[in-house]
């Protein structure tokens, strides 16, 4: 769908090994604004270490990464770096402080201040209501209760949030419903295509092939440590998929 | 206008199926809104019970507990323990704990009495320094070294008291409104220190800290740091805060408070001794508690607090008035101290006891 404009990311054949064992071989995709792309493979196949590199959690052996065309070089290859270059990590669990607010959670790590050392609440509040209503999300009773009394769905919304209230351009989406109900799960969804729409590239894992066909507009396929196979979403059938997951 | 989204999807109530407990008027222990009910309650425990105890002791002693040269007497005694059980509550917050408080509390009042000794009247700010210092020591030890706060203060409790010891030889420094001819004795002459020592001097220097204290807890970016820290380190970490800075700033911070308790207690009872402050760790993690502050970390009163030490003063003071030997009035605490923490846990956020 975006062919013709550039890629956000691109991913050029990075490689990993631990202790011999090569997890991750000549791994490549690109990533272009306002698309989802699903990395899909069976467990062990190396979709979490192609997404720790392009977080920054791991260095690559060989190979390396691009973000808006500038080539992450070996040495600022860190999680730190990749954030300030705006790629942002949900991850399934661990992304929230459950006894804190709404706005508390959407503004961690860069509460606004008045006078040095007083917490900005109103403008807190108000860029959450801001936030919540560009993602849909219409479900919150109150922004001054903790984050643990909404939904699952509620919350990882609020994540997800966190992530593109802040200007970031890449989204990565480690399994983001994975603890979710259906009810739930559908919101996050909603989010997902509300993010796509504000032209964020999003990279998204999943196990669940119907939630990935519903939302991927691009699939990369990895399988024994490479990424084997691309597929457009309107090409390619549910068992052509599976396929390819499961024989490369 | 978001925020008044449809009020029946609160708190995703339509997820639920609807079962037979939903078309019953009262909500179900279970659902949202009971749970939302149970939470109601158990926020107000401090209050319940501050309220119980001192309806109790009114009925079993009558005016010898509900007179005003009572209340005066309790007010007296609340401050010291108020005031170490405010360094709990910030160290606790985070999910830690500081057991050496009692410790530090009879250290940092004799480092006050001889500052005072040595350098006049300003030098009691010797011992909010010492206060502070170990405070920091605890939390460096804690944070860089990864060893648990408990297993931290709990040596910093033997190591302070010793230092203690050492330090004093044994002796007291005591203070005094008059110069003092004995020249056996070690004293200070500071009348304006014992005054302050007094009612109602004293109640109002804890009010004024007890309302600082509120603001920084509640209102800061420090407060709000601190439950943060107590809800979910990880995240914290990965948002990139320097979590290790920050979890000595909070030992240290209690460690000020501390410093303000030992420089209470030195005004109140006249002396610095060896003793001071012994086993009131206890009392002040009790106070903590009674005061509904989950010890799991991330919530907290400072309200609470006040009524947590204040329970626990009343108790005590009204056991004593009913004529129940010292003992067994410990082992009445004890009981009240688990029967609080009982009802204030929120089990559902402890996966493992240890």
């Amino acid at each position: 769908m975006n062919s013709n404009s550039k890629p956000i990311l691109e991913v050029n054949g990075v490689s990993k090994s631990f202790g011999g064992v090569e997890a991750l071989r000549e791994g490549s995709l690109n990533l272009f604004p306002g698309e989802v792309l699903a990395i899909v493979g069976a467990n062990g196949a190396g979709k979490s270490t192609l997404i720790k590199i392009i977080a920054g959690v791991l260095t690559p052996d060989r190979g390396h990464i691009s973000i808006r065309g500038t080539k992450i070089t070996r040495q600022d290859h860190s999680v730190g770096f990749i954030r300030q270059m705006g790629v942002e990590v949900v991850y399934q669990d661990l992304a929230i402080v459950p006894n804190m607010t709404a706005p508390y959670n959407l503004f961690l790590g860069r509460i606004p201040k008045k006078f040095g050392i007083f917490v900005d609440v109103k403008q807190m509040q108000a860029k959450t209501r801001e936030v919540l209503a560009e993602l849909k999300v219409e479900t919150v009773q109150s922004l001054k209760r903790p984050i643990s009394e909404m939904s699952g769905g509620q919350q990882q919304s609020i994540a997800i949030g966190r992530a593109i209230a802040w200007g970031k351009e890449i989204v990565i989406l480690d399994e983001p419903t994975a603890a979710l109900g259906p009810n739930e799960t559908q919101q996050v969804e909603r989010v997902i295509n509300e993010i796509r729409k504000r032209n964020t590239a999003t990279i998204l894992i999943s196990h669940n092939l119907d939630q990935v066909f519903r939302l991927a507009d691009r699939l990369v396929v990895v399988h024994q440590g490479h990424t084997s196979k691309e597929f457009l979403r309107n090409e390619v059938t549910i068992d052509e998929l599976v396929k390819a997951i499961t024989t490369g | 206008m978001n925020g008044n989204g449809p009020q029946k999807h609160i708190l995703g109530t339509k997820d639920k199926p609807k079962s037979m407990m939903n078309q019953l008027s009262l909500p179900s222990w279970d659902s949202p809104e009971g749970r939302v009910w149970i939470s109601r309650i158990r926020d107000n425990v401090p209050f319940i019970a501050i309220t119980l105890v001192i309806l109790l002791f009114w009925f079993i002693s009558g005016d010898r507990f509900m007179s005003v040269r009572n209340w005066t007497f309790i007010a007296q005694q609340t401050p010291v323990l108020l005031l170490l059980a405010f360094a709990q509550l910030l160290v606790v917050t985070t999910g830690s704990i500081d057991i050496s408080v009692g410790s530090n509390l009879g250290f940092s009042a004799y480092m006050a009495a001889l500052g005072m000794l040595w350098f006049g009247e300003l030098g009691f700010l010797v011992g909010i320094f010492s206060a502070v210092f170990i405070g920091v020591l605890n939390g460096t030890i804690f944070s860089l070294f990864k060893i648990s706060s408990f297993v931290t203060t709990l040596a910093m409790l033997i190591i302070v008291r010793a230092v203690l010891v050492i330090v004093s030889d044994g002796r007291s420094i005591y203070v005094s409104d008059q110069p003092m001819s004995n020249s056996n004795i070690t004293s200070i002459e500071a009348k304006w220190l014992l005054d302050l020592g007094q009612f109602p001097q004293i109640l109002y220097f804890t009010v004024i800290v007890a309302v600082l204290l509120w603001v920084v807890y509640e209102k800061t970016v420090f407060g709000q740091q601190l439950k943060a820290l107590g809800g979910n380190e990880k995240v914290l970490r990965l948002t990139g805060i320097s979590v290790n800075w920050f979890k000595i700033q909070v030992f240290a911070a209690a460690g000020f408070m501390v410093g303000l308790a030992s420089f209470i207690n030195l005004a109140r009872s006249g002396a610095a001794t060896v003793q001071a402050g012994e086993m009131l760790e206890l009392d002040a993690i009790a106070a903590v508690a009674l005061g509904g502050t989950v010890l799991t970390g991330g919530y907290g009163s400072v309200l609470k607090t006040v009524v947590g030490a204040l329970t626990l003063t009343i108790v005590a003071n009204g056991l004593t008035i009913a004529g129940v030997p010292p003992s067994w009035s410990r082992i009445a605490r004890g009981l009240l101290l688990i029967t609080a923490i009982a009802i204030s846990l929120n089990r559902k956020q402890i996966d493992v006891v240890k």
